[in-house]
């Protein structure tokens, strides 16, 4: 009998780096590879969660995948101030049920707005962009709280010059451009150890480099 | 027990705001000369003014005392506003002039716990409007709105225990004229007891056939039919506040009164509202006026309050406040209670706009919106905004970026070739969209994937005419 078995037989043994174990069960990514290097085998739930990204419109194609059947479900899915519209056909293709999509501008009052969202219980995840927002620590502190307290996926994109704060998100990752996806490193995650750098292809990859062919339409 | 009497034995002071509490000594006069001295505050009783006391003597005994005169169209304004809110316990709510209302509770006790916690209930909702009461249960509205004027707070339960109460009661409690009093105190009767114990045929000659009917109707020996309140049409509260209030949030606790009025009256209107004006009155400047909307009608005035604090807390005030008006908007029905045999399940297929009309107080109509998607090749008519919920008519692409420029951006050129921040990659695959040429709006694109040399793919189109520009038009995530 191996150590490993003899260590399974007994779940309640806390084990330092792998808390795995204990962690609850995360909303799934959509993205195999990034799931299996999260402790919670997906976006921690009901938690604050950092995107450091410099192209945090870039990042949009991470998260949809996990939005999509949040989507399905009787809360609203909140976006906080999106650099851009996005745009409807392209939500509604990947599965969005674009009737709980609530995008709201605030001008200003991201944190604020994004807060509400996150405590009122009425939405199953709310995605910010703060744009030039300057996150301090107690507002980051109490969005966490926030969405503990109303049971919502907290997705907060920031620039990569974050990383060097502390932050009391239980997730945080890097995230960089790579070809055919991204280029992802956990900074932080809570209860577990922080990895290396993960390539997660895209899930639409190969559009736009398939096989060639032309459609017209004219009328 | 059926009727329910409420006294405001403090209501010819209470509509001067602040009065009450007031540290000058203030008082209301009992008539327009200001003969006696009706009522007076605290800080007047501590100076030795009673009631019925000469307005020369209580002047001499404090020379800065104020004697207010009446104002009886006030005092029926706020007794009517209590009568509409009072419809939320009984649709029977009549008005007792001038400081009582009588409700007919017979059926309304089952639905609220018991006549105990009725009254809890009337006391609390109407102290929580800022009026103080008396509140009295008795078998004959007559008897109730009889013994809470006396002062008695509490539940008459039998007409042995009706008798006993009345009994104990001074006969001037009946409100003779001059002349009554002196014919009952030349026949010895001081207590109602001795009223009640002499024969009626006697009595009616000597008093009268009307006093008789009154002990008829107090002791419920005859009907004492009441008219029924009609609430108004639509509300419209207002408020005076005892001070001027420079800051808009300390207003929401003098707002509160307004709120609980109106969701009462609602409640008694089996409706709600979805909008409210509400207008701030200045000293010497226009009224600032802002309204107040929710997505559904509703009468819950916690609700309404968060709105508020909103509201409150993003207005800049160009002058201290002076008085608040409230008036509702179009009142829409809304049945009381839960519609649905399983709440829970109905709460579960819709998401809470309440949370919306939070965002929307704060941050304005326009700040909150949805997507959808409509059936058309072109980009810019693909999608519009939309109220969050609606959904659209048109299917999704997957060919499509996750963003849309709201203008297309024009590209540089560089021999021949589009630039954005250095040569773009275009593939191999090209869409044509030509349609449109029936409404104005008439594009003939080419779009490209384009994939910069750092890796981020754009969505570019080609002019098929005229200069036969480059644009940027998407993002893809």
């Amino acid at each position: 009998m191996g150590l490993e078995q003899i260590l399974a037989g007994h779940p309640n043994l806390w084990r330092g780096r792998s808390a795995s174990a204990a962690a609850p069960r995360g909303v799934a990514t959509g993205y195999p590879a990034l799931d299996t290097r999260l402790c919670w085998g997906g976006w921690p739930p009901a938690s604050l969660t950092e995107v450091l990204t410099e192209r945090p419109e870039g990042a949009l194609g991470l998260i949809l995948p996990a939005l999509s059947p949040l989507s399905q479900g009787p809360r609203w899915l909140l976006l906080v101030d999106p650099p851009l519209p996005p745009f409807a056909p392209a939500l509604a293709a990947r599965g969005l049920d674009l009737s709980r999509v609530v995008v709201v501008r605030t001008g200003g009052a991201t944190a604020w707005a994004a807060e509400q969202g996150l405590r009122s219980r009425a939405c199953s995840a709310v995605v910010i962009w703060g744009g030039e927002t300057h996150w301090r620590g107690v507002t980051l502190r109490r969005l966490q709280l926030a969405a503990q307290r109303g049971d919502a996926l907290a997705l907060l994109f920031r620039g990569e010059a974050a990383a060097c704060d502390p932050s009391p998100a239980a997730l945080r990752l890097q995230v960089r451009q790579a070809a055919e996806g991204w280029e992802i490193r956990i900074l932080k995650q809570r209860g577990a150890a922080s990895a290396g750098a993960i390539r997660v292809p895209r899930l639409d990859a190969g559009l736009g480099s398939g096989p060639g062919f032309e459609t017209a339409r004219h009328v | 027990m059926h009727w329910l009497a409420i006294h405001l034995p403090a209501l010819p002071l209470e509509v001067y705001p602040g009065s009450l509490t007031s540290p000058l000594p203030l008082a209301v006069g009992q008539d327009p000369g200001g003969g006696r001295i009706l009522l007076c505050n605290a800080a007047a009783q501590g100076r030795g003014i009673r009631p019925a006391l000469a307005a020369g003597a209580a002047l001499a005994l404090a020379a800065d005392l104020r004697i207010l005169p009446r104002r009886p169209e006030a005092e029926r304004a706020a007794l009517e506003r209590l009568a509409a809110w009072c419809a939320g316990f009984t649709p029977q709510v009549s008005l007792a002039p001038p400081q009582a209302l009588v409700l007919d509770v017979a059926a309304s006790l089952h639905l609220f716990g018991g006549a105990r916690a009725l009254l809890a209930r009337v006391q609390a909702g109407v102290a929580g409007l800022g009026y103080a009461c008396t509140c009295c249960l008795a078998p004959t509205p007559g008897a109730a709105s009889l013994l809470a004027e006396q002062g008695l707070d509490g539940i008459i339960a039998s007409r042995e225990a009706l008798r006993s109460a009345l009994a104990a009661l001074p006969v001037t409690a009946l409100g003779f004229d001059r002349r009554g009093h002196d014919e009952l105190s030349a026949m010895g009767l001081r207590q109602m007891a001795d009223l009640l114990r002499l024969p009626r045929s006697g009595l009616a000659q000597r008093l009268g056939p009307g006093l008789i009917a009154r002990l008829r109707r107090l002791l419920g020996e005859e009907p004492d039919p009441r008219p029924s309140f009609v609430p108004p049409a639509s509300y419209r509260g207002k408020l005076d506040l005892p001070a001027e209030v420079p800051e808009a949030p300390a207003l929401v606790f003098a707002c509160r009164r307004l709120v609980e009025e109106l969701c009462g009256y609602l409640l008694g209107r089996q409706a709600g509202v979805q909008r409210l004006e509400w207008r701030l009155g200045h000293a010497e400047r226009p009224d600032t006026v802002f309204p107040l909307g929710m997505s559904t009608p509703s009468r819950d005035p916690g609700g309404w309050l968060d709105l508020l604090r909103e509201r409150l807390g993003q207005l800049a005030l160009p002058a201290p406040v002076r008085s608040l008006a409230l008036a509702a908007g179009e009142i829409r029905p809304l049945p009381p209670g839960p519609r649905d045999l399983f709440p829970e399940r109905a709460a579960a297929r819709t998401p809470d706009p309440s949370l919306l009309d939070r965002l929307r107080s704060r941050l304005g109509e326009e700040a909150v919106r949805g997507v959808q998607v409509l059936p058309d090749h072109r980009p810019e008519r693909a999608w519009r905004w939309c109220l969050p919920g609606e959904v659209g008519t048109g299917s999704g692409r997957l060919d499509r970026p996750l963003w849309l420029l709201p203008e297309p951006e024009p590209l540089e050129v560089h021999g021949q070739r589009p630039w954005y921040g250095g040569t773009l990659d275009l593939g191999t695959e090209r869409e044509r969209i030509e349609t449109g040429w029936w409404d104005g709006c008439e594009v003939a694109r080419d779009y490209f994937v384009a994939t910069t040399p750092g890796g981020q793919r754009l969505w570019i189109y080609r002019e098929r005419h005229g200069r036969r520009g480059w644009f940027l038009h998407g993002l893809f995530g």
